[in-house]
């Protein structure tokens, strides 16, 4: 491509660009905003006024996003065994690098931190596609009805609360199992003893995504932000949160999981307190020779 | 509303937690136990190769030592059977030495006897001949005595006459 083609090419771009945005402001000022962005606000975090209908159930729309995340990922998975992995070969191609190494990042994570780590990894592996996917979904605006009539832009399924309590109460019991698997009934104790854990794991997630939901449904409301700052707020921080979210929710759960599985006795407190009491005297005599050095 | 704070609903936990379920079963089954049995396969695969080129490679060791023993055991039967050329060439050598060494003595000796012999019999024969020329000298002597006795006495004879 020629430099003229280029300057060419970068006009006309940015005609089109031009073209659209004065679309959107001719045709935005005629319609009145249905809901104030307090309202829209409280919507996102408390989920009361829009509901959506999924099988004859008013349901926040989190959860229906969250089902549409998973017949996504589903599909994906139905394509990729169905298509590409009967074609594996030995020297990986580029798509078969890609899953290897995602299956691969989930997989290694539970070996490396917990000796029982079949039913981790799977785990951990299903739980961070759902969080990444889901936190991309609302990055499509699919949208929806509401009951009362109303199109709404599905939000990450994780931004609902109770998709955010499911996650991280289920990451608890899976944690709990892991503890139950290799120590048994002691297991149960040491789950417990980290009591704060489904709380803190929910509500981690549910804060993260819910700021990314607040930060977008902002910017998004307000035409005179709709322009170049959603590439950096909408796509940029949506892929960043996505990323950090996944990875710290399996983190978190595997080395939990690792933690509270490892059967291996602690040290007994007298041994600890002469070891102290050793290194105490070690340095203590250490100071003096090196002050006569 | 269900009376819970933030508009938590037990229903669409269970809700989530199902749709979640179903995720995880699927995503288990199509995705992440084939592709991780795969992966398994392979490092299978590599480290059987892996394993066999060990032992092959443990094998050729084992045949280059065995070869290198071999080598040195040729050498060292190479180096004794040398030694015992040597030593057989050393005794073939003593020994054709000690035959020639026989042989010339008894050359030798066969020489000396039959010099002894040539020479007793030339001595023999010489003493023969002395033998005979001191008898053909003494018959002769005795002879010419007699013929100037005779002729002596001839003369002796005539001379008296």
């Amino acid at each position: 491509m020629s430099k003229q083609e280029r300057r060419k090419a970068a006009v006309v771009f940015a005609l089109i660009a031009l073209v659209f945005m004065v679309g959107a402001i001719l045709t935005g000022g005629g319609t009145a905003k249905e809901e104030t962005i307090q309202e829209v606000m409280r919507d996102a975090v408390l989920h009361d006024i829009n509901k959506v209908s999924l099988l004859g159930m008013e349901v926040n729309p989190g959860l229906l996003a969250g089902v549409i995340v998973s017949g996504i990922l589903i599909v994906f998975a139905l394509i990729c065994r169905i298509f590409f992995i009967p074609k594996f070969t030995m020297v990986p191609g580029k798509f078969q690098l890609v899953l290897e190494t995602v299956v691969g990042l989930f997989d290694n994570m539970s070996k490396g931190n917990s000796k029982i780590h079949g039913f981790l990894g799977a785990y951990i592996f299903a739980a961070g596609a759902y969080i990444f996917t889901g936190t991309l979904f609302e990055l499509l605006g699919v949208q929806a009805v509401t009951t009362e009539g109303v199109s709404i832009s599905l939000p990450a399924p994780l931004s609902d609360i109770n998709g955010a309590i499911m996650m991280g109460c289920l990451s608890y019991l899976i944690i709990m199992s892991g503890g139950i698997a290799g120590n048994g009934v002691k297991g149960i104790g040491k789950t417990l003893k980290e009591y704060s854990l489904p709380i803190s794991l929910s509500f981690r997630l549910f804060g993260a995504l819910l700021s990314g939901a607040l930060v977008t449904e902002l910017v998004y409301y307000y035409s005179s932000l709709s322009y170049v700052l959603p590439v950096l707020v909408g796509v940029l921080f949506t892929l960043l949160h996505a990323l950090i979210q996944a990875y710290v929710l399996t983190m978190l759960t595997s080395l939990f999981y690792g933690q509270v599985s490892d059967d291996t006795p602690a040290p007994p407190k007298e041994k600890r307190r002469r070891k102290n009491k050793k290194v105490i005297n070690k340095t203590e005599t250490a100071e003096p020779a090196e002050a006569a050095a | 509303m269900t009376g819970l704070p933030l508009n938590i609903d037990p229903q669409q936990i269970l809700l989530h937690l199902f749709n979640f379920t179903i995720l995880f079963g699927a995503l288990y089954i199509l995705l992440y136990k084939p592709v991780r049995d795969f992966m398994a396969k392979r490092t299978s695969y590599y480290a059987d190769m892996d394993s066999k080129a060990e032992d092959a490679l443990h094998e050729a060791e084992e045949s280059k030592a065995a070869y290198e023993a071999k080598v040195q055991s040729f050498d060292e039967e190479a180096r004794a059977e040398r030694a015992k050329m040597n030593k057989e060439v050393a005794e073939q050598r003593e020994r054709q030495l000690a035959q020639a060494k026989e042989d010339a003595e008894k050359i030798v000796s066969d020489a000396r006897t039959e010099a002894n012999r040539e020479k007793d019999e030339i001595i023999a024969s010489a003493q023969k001949e002395i033998t005979e020329m001191v008898t053909d000298a003494m018959e002769k002597l005795t002879l010419e005595q007699s013929a100037s006795d005779a002729f002596d006495q001839f003369l002796d004879a005539a001379e008296a006459n």
